[in-house]
């Protein structure tokens, strides 16, 4: 059984001028142990998918409209809060993307990891602290027993979100999620991070979901992929599949938007980019969400009218397009 | 970029579940200003605000014009009338008609509220711009002699000031009041123009040359101008209530000349046994000062979207 | 720290002088001479005296040079009307009566005024916030005197609940006038604090913590109210001054011998001396006041407090 199985979950947030959609039909599983990475641009829905999962979003505009999601065998969205406050920090944890304001300023560093400790393993002070230095130097921060007793603005952005991994694996979770966690690092910090991250991981036993809208991170941490688009799932795949045989036309947009020293034109050739805008998620097309910017669509094409199903074209590797690569191939000639 | 001109067609054909064509498109984009009226129009406590704010104005141009009364006429048979509709908010323990006198010392007291506040404005935008602008020891020196001034408290340097002059009139209440609360309009303009500086657009029309008038007057006053609107209005109690305190207490507008200040003084020694002559330029007060809060927090909101609350 | 603080204290030094400056020479600019306020005519000799002996026929340099000398003396000089009064005499007579009135009154603000907009920052939009800040919203809006009236009104008029309306001696007489001085700085510190508050809990630390798993109280209780009331301690400084400044209308209503009613009326009959005594005590206040706000800043915000040392 998968540690954790979301099945159509659909997130909306309330506004004045109607619901936004922001995640809408969203199915995925994380077995043990394993990575998933969910890719897509700003605005896709993957951070709302995050939250919804550890039940952060904010409940006064945003809502879990239906869908389900099962961690380890308890379905979450019928859990009551205090159950989920328990679940928190203890059996899934979160890092966040902007390491500069996710540590509060006016805490120590000590306090903000050993707080952890005392609610969920209900160690005395002396332990935790203990504790905290250790993990302070699992992830690589010299100097740990004094540095505890720093305040967040001492340290450097990528010492924080070490700090923020700290504070994760703390109590030592079963599924850690990252949300862009190597977005507001140093290209040169990045590496590092998702080298502690992968590293932990494996010593922990872990399951990870790493969000991000880099090719690049996904490439390098995660073992099964899905790609989100407006909302919605539109490609799923392990890594290595969809890295080898990508089927959706944004899938492969994204990848031929990654910059490359070589191929025709070296370094002079100009970037490529998808032209045009995700489409207004307070009143989604009732086509396929991508068909306007989607170099194959046509316009008497069934996709300019209906949305297409996530269809199983290989084992494992879903689709949710009308001219997915491989049939564009056999159709072509 | 070549854009498929299928994928134009596409885009405009596209339907959404609702039915509205072209809906799949992605959000228009409107000017600063317009975006800013719709936003202010959507926050329903903004728009009942200016309009009660506009109601008072109207009240206390036209009060006095269309009241058969006269203000300062004493007729002692006509005292502590009860409302009525001849008289809306009675009289006075002189006879005189309230509903009049509190429209009329409303000009005053609104009047010296604007006054003074565009005054502070004025004071406020140059001592600013210049201490901002030019940074420095300059900045340095002039922020100093603000803290400085900052000791002086506000009524006590307001009643000072009045005294200078020979009696206390409408424009030496401006005078005073403005003279007693400026430093705060000038700290929050040398702080706009100072975070403003550092941005590129400024750095990129130095680059081309632009003297220090041009950047002034062009680029960092107009951006200023929204953060300058909410203070008017945030400034302006403060002010009212300044001279409503200083005329309760004798030391500003005197009866019989009507501001809301004066009209409490009248009312001070009797209120036990006739509340509402202190009630009214209270309300009165009261209500502006509201209105004003609702303003300039809907154009705080309407300006500078990030600052909203949830 | 202590060196900031040091630094900090000598720079209220010229701070003081420069408002003395002022006071002083607005003073010397009010035109009329106190001692023709008198009715009785005096003959030339008596005023040549009496000019010499206020020094009031000096340069204006050397009665301000004396004057500063006499402040730091401690010694604000003599009343020019109330014949056997010096100021000292009246601020120390009547000086703690206004503290002890700016105290409570400021004592209510906080007590009342910050669990309100905890209140009202803690459900945002609903019930409790619309009430809370109608509260709020109204006592900022109106005059101090006319909470002041209406007070004594119900309270001691129409529903005798027998609380005293005037003096300053029974523990109950210091009820009301505190109320009504504080009425005005509760309303503030609701609005404050239910804006930082809002503010803080969409920080993103918040989000961390609920993201650890932390007790709802925890997350409130610790982290976002220790951010919240820094901006709350910056406002209490310049807030205490108008409490304390702004007594005079409080006191004439309940008929308190505080200094705020000698303010005034040392302004109507032009006494010099006790006006400007007082305004410079009013303004050691501020000052004090802000020092003290700036010093607690430091202690509170981690980031200040090493900027500092």
């Amino acid at each position: 059984m998968p540690l954790l199985e979301v099945r159509d979950l659909r997130t909306y947030f309330a506004t004045r001028d109607g619901d936004v959609k922001a995640v809408d039909g969203v199915s995925f599983s994380v077995e043990r142990g394993r990575t998933l990475g969910i890719v897509g641009e700003s605005g896709c829905g993957k951070s709302v998918t995050a939250l919804s999962i550890m039940g952060l979003i904010p409940k006064p505009p945003a809502r879990i409209v239906s869908g389900s999601i099962q961690f380890d065998g308890n379905e979450l969205t019928q859990v009551r809060e205090a159950e989920l406050e328990n679940l928190r920090g203890r059996e899934i944890a979160m890092i966040f993307q902007d390491p500069m304001t996710s540590l509060n300023p006016t805490l120590t560093i000590g306090t903000q990891i050993t707080e952890t400790l005392r609610r969920h393993l209900a160690m005395s002070a002396r332990e935790a602290d203990r504790r905290a230095v250790e993990l302070l130097e699992e992830v690589r921060i010299p100097r740990a027993k004094e540095r505890l007793k720093d305040y967040p603005h001492r340290y450097s952005g990528g010492m924080r979100q070490r700090v923020m991994i700290a504070i994760a694996l703390s109590c030592n979770p079963k599924l850690l999620i990252a949300d862009e966690p190597t977005t507001a690092l140093d290209v040169t910090v990045q590496a590092g991070v998702l080298d502690l991250l992968e590293d932990l991981r494996e010593e922990h036993q872990m399951a990870m979901i790493v969000i991000t809208h880099d090719m690049g991170v996904v490439a390098e941490a995660a073992d099964d992929v899905v790609v989100m688009y407006a909302g919605q799932i539109v490609e799923q795949a392990s890594s290595l599949e969809l890295f080898d045989r990508p089927e959706h036309p944004y899938t492969e947009a994204l990848l031929d938007a990654l910059p490359s020293l070589e191929g025709e034109g070296g370094r002079e050739a100009r970037l490529a980019s998808i032209p045009g805008r995700p489409p207004d998620l307070l009143d989604p097309p009732a086509a396929c969400r991508f068909a306007p910017r989607c170099p194959f669509a046509g316009l008497n094409d069934y996709c300019s009218v209906e949305a297409p199903e996530l269809r199983e074209l290989r084992p494992s590797h879903w689709v949710r397009s009308a001219h997915p690569a491989s049939e564009r191939a056999a159709v072509a000639v | 970029m070549v854009v498929n001109p299928q994928q134009e067609e596409l885009r405009k054909r596209v339907l959404t579940r609702s039915g509205r064509v072209d809906a799949g498109a992605p959000i228009r984009q409107t000017s600063l200003w317009r975006d800013a009226w719709y936003r202010y129009r959507a926050n329903r406590a903004a728009v009942i605000a200016g309009g009660l704010f506009l109601l008072l104005v109207v009240y206390v141009v036209f009060g006095p014009i269309l009241s058969p009364y006269d203000p300062y006429a004493v007729d002692f048979s006509q005292a502590y009338q009860p409302i009525s509709w001849s008289h809306p908010l009675g009289t006075d323990q002189y006879g005189r008609d309230l509903f009049t006198r509190a429209a009329l010392g409303g000009r005053i007291s609104i009047g010296i509220g604007f006054a003074a506040t565009i005054a502070i404005m004025g004071i406020g935008i140059v001592y600013g711009s210049i201490s901002g602008f030019v940074g420095g020891r300059l900045d340095n020196g002039m922020m100093r002699f603000l803290d400085a001034l900052y000791g002086l408290p506000y009524l006590p340097f307001a009643i000072i000031v009045t005294q200078l002059f020979q009696t206390v009139n409408f424009y030496v209440m401006v005078i005073a009041l403005t003279i007693a609360s400026w430093f705060t309009a000038a700290r929050v303009v040398r702080g706009q123009i100072i975070s403003l500086k550092e941005n590129d657009y400024v750095r990129a029309a130095r680059a081309v040359g632009a003297r220090w008038y041009r950047i002034l007057g062009r680029h960092l006053l107009p951006n200023t101008l929204g953060v300058l609107i909410v203070f008017v209005f945030l400034e302006l109690p403060g002010v009212i209530l300044g001279e409503a305190f200083l005329s309760f207490i004798g030391l500003g507008i005197n009866p019989p000349k009507a501001s809301w200040g004066s009209l409490a003084q009248d009312g001070r020694d009797v209120y036990l046994a006739h509340p509402t002559m202190i009630l009214i330029p209270s309300v009165a007060i009261a209500w502006l000062i509201l209105c004003a809060f609702f303003i300039a927090d809907g154009l705080r909101d309407a300006l500078d979207p990030r600052t909203r609350e949830t | 720290m202590t060196t900031f603080v040091i630094r900090r204290l000598l720079w209220t030094i010229p701070v003081l002088l420069l408002v003395i400056l002022f006071t002083f020479v607005m003073m010397r600019q009010i035109k009329g001479n106190p001692f023709r306020k008198t009715d009785r005519a005096v003959p030339a000799a008596v005023q040549a005296n009496l000019d010499r002996k206020f020094h009031l026929d000096e340069p204006w340099y050397v009665q301000y040079a004396d004057y500063v000398k006499g402040i730091f003396s401690l010694d604000l000089g003599p009343s020019l009307v109330l014949r056997n009064q010096s100021v000292n005499d009246i601020v120390k007579s009547h000086f703690p009566v206004s503290l002890e009135l700016g105290a409570y009154a400021f004592l209510f603000a906080i007590v009342a005024g910050v669990p309100l907009g905890m209140l009202a920052a803690l459900r945002p939009n609903k019930l409790t916030d619309y009430l809370a800040m109608l509260v709020a919203n109204v006592g900022f809006a109106v005059p101090s005197f006319l909470v002041a009236t209406l007070l004594i009104y119900y309270f001691a008029v129409k529903w005798n609940v027998g609380l005293p309306t005037s003096g300053w001696r029974s523990w109950d007489s210091k009820i009301l006038p505190s109320i009504a001085l504080g009425f005005f700085p509760m309303a503030y510190f609701a609005r404050l604090v239910r804006g930082t508050m809002l503010e803080t809990l969409q920080q993103d630390y918040v989000r961390t913590a609920k993201a650890k798993g932390l007790r709802r109280r925890r997350v409130v209780g610790l982290h976002v109210l220790r951010n919240s009331l820094i901006p709350v301690v910056t406002a209490a400084g310049p807030l205490l001054g108008a409490v304390i400044t702004g007594s005079f209308i409080v006191e004439t209503i309940f008929a308190i011998p505080g200094i705020g009613r000698y303010y005034v009326s040392s302004v109507s009959s032009r006494d010099y001396s006790v006006t400007m005594g007082l305004t410079i005590l009013y303004a050691v206040i501020v000052i004090v006041g802000n020092l003290v706000v700036d010093v607690l800043y430091g202690f509170l915000d981690p980031r200040t407090r090493e900027a500092r040392t």
